[in-house]
């Protein structure tokens, strides 16, 4: 249930955001989540939509994007993306990675009027 | 109108943790963040830790726990600073509730800090507290699927106790399955097989975490 306190840290950053732009009300509210990080996007969505009630981004629409875990090799350079939790190189079978994509917990934009 | 952000949801405890691993790099306290489900063992570790490194090491400890300080009592024993944080509800530790705590140790006196986060193993891999590094506990008993399930937390720690070994022929437990799990997820990563109520193979690990606070604070 991390969920909760990810999603009342976005909705203090939505907030924020609209105040200082002037909105008086947020549309939409898109976010990027690795796949590692392990967020179930309704009770994300259920969890973000209470630490926003009676505020402008009451009625906002969350758009999660979820990206695949991907990695470079620190050995023979490659990219490739993590299937089935092996985190070795697809390439040279190294295991001297380092993570690109699969952590992100991103808030990209909001939208409003 | 579309505002652009682009930054990171955990911005606020990411800044918060930094500030406690700079502090914590300056008086030389070596922070351990552990990792585990609910009854894996992480109280009873530690119990067995202060038992045989007590007396060699300044030890501290933040009991994390949704509510009451049990795990506490059990540790009082010890004759160490312990402080117990609730989370009422939440089902992890942040930076800001570590960094609140971190007045009441006499840092300048601690070699090390071991922080027993709430009973977990998805929430706590996810919220970085400022500590030098993450330990993940799991016990037989909730079988050899764990690292496969939870890859994340695997990723991050930088070593696993697999407890309850003596309970194997009770359980159906796979050894091979764990280990062959683990080591796709974090092939370089110690393992170490113990019983913190039998005793079995935690010489192991006290030598581990002692040359890991010998490195950091450069006592021994």
């Amino acid at each position: 249930m991390h969920e909760i306190g990810i999603a009342e840290d976005l909705s203090a950053i939505v907030l924020g955001t609209a105040r200082n732009a002037n909105l008086s009300k947020v549309t939409k509210v898109n976010i990027i989540f690795g796949k590692m990080v392990q967020i179930v996007p309704d009770i994300f969505i259920f969890a973000f939509r209470e630490t926003v009630k009676n505020s402008v981004a009451q009625d906002a629409e969350v758009d999660i994007e979820i990206v695949p875990v991907k990695m470079k090799c620190k050995v023979c350079g490659s990219d490739f993306q993590v299937e089935e939790n092996r985190f070795a190189c697809n390439v040279c079978d190294s295991t001297d990675l380092e993570i690109i994509n699969g952590k992100e917990l991103f808030i990209k934009s909001i939208e409003g009027e | 109108m579309e505002i652009k952000i682009m930054k990171n949801i955990l911005d606020r405890n990411q800044d918060k943790a930094n500030e406690v691993r700079n502090l914590l790099i300056l008086k030389k306290v070596l922070m351990v963040n552990i990792i585990s489900s609910p009854g894996a063992g992480k109280t009873t570790l530690l119990e067995r830790t202060c038992e045989a490194i007590g007396a060699k090491f300044r030890i501290g400890v933040i009991e994390g726990d949704i509510t009451t300080d049990r795990d506490a009592q059990r540790l009082k024993k010890y004759n160490i600073p312990i402080v117990v944080i609730n989370t009422e509800g939440g089902c992890h530790l942040d930076s800001y509730s570590i960094s609140k705590v971190l007045d009441s140790f006499d840092l300048e006196n601690l070699d090390v800090l071991f922080v027993e986060n709430v009973g977990n193993l998805i929430c706590p891999s996810q919220f970085d507290l400022g500590e030098t590094f993450k330990l993940a506990i799991v016990s037989t008993a909730e079988g050899d699927d764990k690292p496969g399930k939870y890859p994340m937390l695997f990723r991050e720690a930088v070593a696993v106790l697999l407890n309850k070994i003596d309970l194997i022929p009770y359980t159906n437990f796979n050894f091979e399955s764990f280990s062959t799990d683990l080591k796709k997820i974090n092939s370089q990563i110690p393992l170490f097989e113990i019983s913190c109520t039998k005793g079995d193979g935690l010489e192991g690990w006290y030598k581990w975490i002692e040359d890991k606070i010998v490195g950091y604070s450069g006592i021994g």
